[in-house]
């Protein structure tokens, strides 16, 4: 008897306040014509860009009459990562998931294919760029599309001040706001990077180039793999790691540490720009976020920098790329919305709204849409990010490319590379001995 | 600290008391120090919180004086509750907290006058075990739990996972166990006397629970209320593996998560949201300290 | 409410069973039901789920196959997992070390203090427990900051240079230890703190009187009658220690280079953020044994202070 009433009570209660809940909780307006659509984009940095971004959707979801929800869901301690895999796993969530760079393919075969409307928008858009196309496309067709808010590059970030007092090479000399000067350009290599680093360190402004585990370190440490030829992992899934390109490349790694402040290893992607906004450092890599940051807590600093191409290596000039995708989950109710949807925001002028509310920030992947004013307006300084889309001769670098994507997506996480660095620098191993390794990593990450 | 040798004992009276006198005026006064010194080691960091939360975030940029606030602000706290986003995480985590409580003390507190009153076959091994369940960390239990739920929602098709009252069935699973056994060591120090007393006069066990044993026991209750609402307020790793909409999140993991954007940080926020987290907890604390501390010793020294 | 603690009488089984048989009876379906809610609870939500996991452990990643072991063969091979077992072990120990010893000290030193005002001591020392782990962590986190850290200015006022102190491998594990010991010697303290106020004030005089100092008192009488509480709070904090999550996973994630990582956060890491849940619980479950033998001393531990008591 007395447990009888015991649950009755409770389960009134859990009802009462299960009822209560559905109806206070925000988000629950009345029901729209065409469905509902919940969406989980990357949470930009840029105070306003996630508003522009909102209203854009409205406006398309006022003339479907779709009942919108929106998630703004940030890529701050892997928080967008985490979601991405519960609903991987669970098999339930948004109905359009923001994924970045290797994810798309990974979860390959829980998306809906998009080939259709991808179709339509390179018709009107022109062709995507290599990189975009090649982490985009699961056997030759469109699995994700490639997202305007937050795709990025990390080009490198430099105090002009500094650079001109301390390593005697000006950038914005050799890459002003609307062309390339080719003969100073050319000087500019992992090399010169490494001198610059050491006399920058000595006159006590250090690079703040992370060797942690969050993207920012994987994608520029990435790029320097690619541009020195260092693969861990071939197209075709065997382990290259044990090479000599490797072991060229961590020896340049070697050479650099010592000039590099050492709490570099337990960079997040923060570190950087806080390095630079306090007015640290002579260099980071890193998109123009840092410096939106210091244009509001220290002028003096954000009137001094300036982005520029990403130094050339023996294989190429690399620039490290982070692009996003809009994706559709499978198991979602409403495709055809989620479609209709990405269609709109995948027109020009929704991108070039994007670009200009994020200060240039976003790098949309269209031929067509490259060159917005925006890039050269922006300042102070003037002309300070025209450099930061990749111009002329550089290559788009995705870090752990060209493994299969189950695997590099396993690299990326695991940040293996800058493990690699680490362990042979900081770790005080020598350079084999970190190599054999990311081997061992390398094949568990061969799982199936 | 000097030593009292036989050899003071041996003398008259008034110069013993004096030795005695001397080394405990020096123990106390070392005693002092050293409380000192380990009141600003546990204290610092919240302090620092206030002052972190007082700077606008140019000042924090500024890399001026860390501990010193030069120009205090409260746009920080403005800002934060302004904002629809801080608000929600309050209010679902009042409601998780608020509920779960009353669940728990639903659970615990029937259960608990069962295995200490109410000898019935495996209450003893059940009393032990209760406590053991405790030994089974979350850590262990969150990614079963997960796929269980996701395989619920098939079965079901109720929406477990990323809703905020996942945390209430889940929750009490960790203040259940400690809370039975505080209760447990409570009634049973009521004198039986009252047991029979009241069996005596007719009443039924149900009645001699509601009448004498809560009103008796109010300190444990309020003490295992006070561990089941603190426990329920701070929890971390439930609601990150299992909510991940802005709008489901509690505080904890609100601020973690939520508050820190993209690749910038907003220190005077976070400080100033965490103290605002940090606050219910102290303010019951500060209230009922007597009876959050009793509890505490309450249930670990009993039997 | 302190002095409840002190006696907890157990009456002989014999009184009751003179009731009516039909009386007994009816205790027992009631007694049971009061105690069903407990056991559905604990039943569904901890003990499935632990078993659960073991089973998920013996899946391969894409949770298709059966694999039996071969998930732990694969976790032995790997360098990374006993870095993490040496970690989490060393983690657990010493911070329990530290807690009780610094929440021994403070208890010692709050118990010499005047009893009016003790009161205000342990308020003040309570306060880290109080705080919920998560946000005291991302104070410290703060405090601790490569760029920012207010740790760092003040050495540098004194001309010390800037710690990494989540940057290098050493001091990222001092700084979680140092968190970890922060947040629980409170309760080593209050713990200690009642259970010398029960030891009774007679036997310290009588040993001053037969001339122990300081240090012998300590030793032979303080030390010995608080042996169960000593034991007891010893093994409960190696137990939630050893399981903490929060605390590593917001200060360091794991890092630097997995240096900082304990069974929990790698659990996180490899099940969740990895997308391989049975590798994820087969980490998980290394903690079994360890939570196992501690429950067995903390079992023998309560049944022979029930007998004493």
């Amino acid at each position: 008897m007395a447990q009888s009433r015991l649950s009755r009570r409770k389960l009134l209660r859990t009802t009462a306040l299960g009822a209560a809940a559905v109806v206070a909780a925000p988000y629950v307006r009345g029901a729209h014509a065409a469905g509902r659509l919940s969406i989980g984009f990357w949470d930009h940095w840029v105070p306003g860009a996630n508003d522009t971004l909102t209203k854009l959707c409205q406006e398309w979801a006022e003339k479907e009459k779709v009942d919108l929800q929106i998630d703004y869901i940030t890529s701050q301690g892997n928080k967008i990562l985490i979601t991405i895999a519960a609903e991987h796993q669970a098999r339930s969530g948004h109905d359009i998931m923001q994924m970045p760079t290797w994810e798309p393919l990974d979860k390959a075969d829980a998306l809906e294919s998009v080939d259709d409307i991808m179709q339509k928008i390179i018709a009107e858009n022109g062709a995507a760029s290599e990189a975009t196309q090649y982490l985009g496309k699961d056997n030759g067709k469109w699995v994700a599309v490639p997202a305007t808010n937050g795709s990025q590059v990390k080009p490198p970030v430099a105090r002009i001040s500094l650079f001109k007092q301390h390593v005697g090479w000006d950038p914005t000399a050799a890459y002003p706001a609307g062309g390339t000067n080719e003969e100073l350009a050319e000087k500019w290599d992992w090399n010169m990077f490494l001198a610059a680093a050491e006399k920058c360190h000595k006159a006590g402004f250090p690079f703040g180039v992370g060797l942690g585990q969050t993207t920012d370190s994987v994608d520029w440490v990435g790029a320097v793999f690619a541009s020195f030829g260092a693969q861990l992992v071939n197209e075709k899934g065997d382990i290259t790691v044990k090479s000599d390109e490797t072991r060229q490349v961590l020896d340049w790694f070697k050479k650099l540490v010592p000039f590099l402040p050492s709490d570099v290893f337990a960079y997040d992607d923060a570190s950087n720009n806080k390095w630079l906004v306090a007015g640290k450092g002579a260099l980071i890599m890193n998109p123009p976020s840092a410096w939106s940051v210091a244009k509001r807590d220290n002028p003096e600093v954000a009137k001094d920098c300036w982005h520029f191409a990403t130094p050339r290596g023996p294989k190429g000039r690399y620039s490290p790329g982070l692009p996003y995708y809009w994706t559709i989950w499978g198991f979602s109710p409403n495709k055809s919305a989620a479609k209709s949807l990405l269609l709109h925001l995948s027109k020009l002028s929704s991108i070039e709204k994007m670009v200009a509310a994020s200060n240039g920030y976003d790098i949309p992947a269209y031929e067509k849409a490259l060159d917005f004013a925006t890039w050269r307006e922006v300042e102070p300084p003037k002309g300070t990010v025209y450099h930061y889309p990749p111009r002329g001769k550089q290559i788009v670098s995705l870090a752990a490319a060209p493994a299969p994507p189950k695997i590099a997506a396993q690299i990326y996480t695991q940040a293996t590379m800058t493990k690699m660095v680490a362990k042979c620098t900081q770790g005080g191993q020598s350079i084999d001995e970190a190599i054999a390794w990311a081997a061992d990593e390398l094949e568990g990450f061969m799982r199936t | 600290m000097t030593a009292v040798t036989a050899g003071d004992l041996g003398r008259l009276k008034p110069a013993r008391r004096g030795s005695i006198q001397k080394s405990r005026r020096q123990a106390l006064f070392w005693s002092y120090v050293f409380l000192v010194i380990f009141a600003i080691f546990f204290l610092t960091p919240p302090i620092y919180m206030l002052v972190t939360s007082l700077k606008s975030s140019g000042e924090i940029s500024a890399v001026t004086n860390p501990w010193w606030v030069y120009e205090p602000t409260l746009e920080n706290y403005v800002e934060l509750l302004t904002q629809n986003q801080f608000l929600v995480f309050f209010r679902n985590s009042v409601v998780v907290s608020v509920t779960v409580v009353i669940i728990t003390m639903l659970i615990s507190v029937p259960a608990a006058f069962a295995l200490s009153r109410m000898k019935f076959w495996g209450s003893a091994t059940l009393a032990t075990g209760v406590f053991l369940t405790y030994l089974i960390p979350e850590t262990l239990l969150f990614i079963p739990l997960f796929k269980i739920f996701a395989f619920l929602r098939d079965v079901t098709g109720i929406e477990f996972i990323n809703n905020w009252w996942i945390l209430i069935i889940l929750y009490p699973t960790l203040s259940v166990p400690f809370c039975t056994w505080i209760m447990i060591g409570y009634f049973a120090s009521i004198p039986k006397e009252l047991d029979e007393a009241a069996l005596i006069d007719g009443a039924g066990y149900i009645q001699m629970l509601t009448k004498i044993f809560i009103p008796v026991a109010l300190p444990g209750i309020i003490a295992a209320t006070i561990f089941a609402f603190t426990v329920s307020w701070a929890n971390f790793l439930y609601p990150l593996a299992f909510t991940t909409s802005a709008d489901q999140l509690v505080l904890p993991v609100g601020i973690v998560t939520t508050l820190i954007k993209g690749d910038v940080y907003n220190w005077g926020q976070i400080m100033a949201g965490s103290l605002i987290c940090a606050a219910p907890p102290l303010i019951v604390y500060a209230f009922l300290m007597d009876y959050y501390i009793a509890g505490l010793t309450a249930g670990a020294t009993k039997g | 409410m302190a002095e409840l603690a002190a006696e907890a009488v157990r009456v002989p089984a014999g009184v009751r069973r003179t009731s009516l048989q039909k009386f007994m009876r009816r205790r027992s379906t009631i007694a049971f039901a009061m105690t069903l809610p407990l056991i559905v609870l604990i039943a569904a939500l901890v003990i499935y789920p632990a078993f659960y996991s073991m089973y998920l452990a013996t899946l391969n990643k894409s949770m298709q196959r059966f694999v039996g072991l071969g998930n732990f063969e694969f976790l032995f091979r790997r360098a990374t997992f006993w870095m993490v077992v040496k970690q989490s072990c060393i983690f657990a120990i010493s911070a329990v070390f530290f807690k009780a010893l610094i929440g021994f000290f403070v208890a010692h030193f709050v118990h010499t203090t005047p009893t009016k005002g003790q009161r205000k001591w342990r308020g003040m020392l309570m306060v880290p427990w109080v705080i919920p782990t998560a946000i005291s962590t991302i104070g410290w986190f703060w405090l601790f900051d490569p760029s920012y850290s207010a740790f760092n200015w003040l050495l540098g006022k004194v001309g010390v240079d800037p710690v990494p102190w989540l940057g290098h491998p050493l001091w990222a594990r001092f700084s979680v230890i140092l968190v970890n010991v922060w947040y629980g010697a409170p309760f080593f303290m209050i713990m200690y703190l009642a259970a010398l106020k029960s030891v009774p004030e007679q036997l310290y005089e009588a040993a001053a009187i037969d001339g122990a100092n300081w240090f012998q008192r300590l030793w032979y009488i303080t030390l010995p009658m608080m042996r169960n509480i000593i034991a007891i709070t010893v093994l409960f904090s190696l137990i939630v220690t050893f399981a903490n999550f929060d605390i590593v996973r917001i200060l360091t994630a794991g890092g630097p280079v997995d240096q900082t990582h304990v069974f929990a956060t790698w659990a996180f890491l490899l099940g969740i953020q990895g997308n391989d849940i049975p590798l994820g619980a087969a980490v998980s479950l290394f903690m079994l044994p360890i939570l196992g033998v501690s429950a067995i001393f903390i079992l023998r531990g309560v049944r022979r202070r029930a007998i004493e008591a």
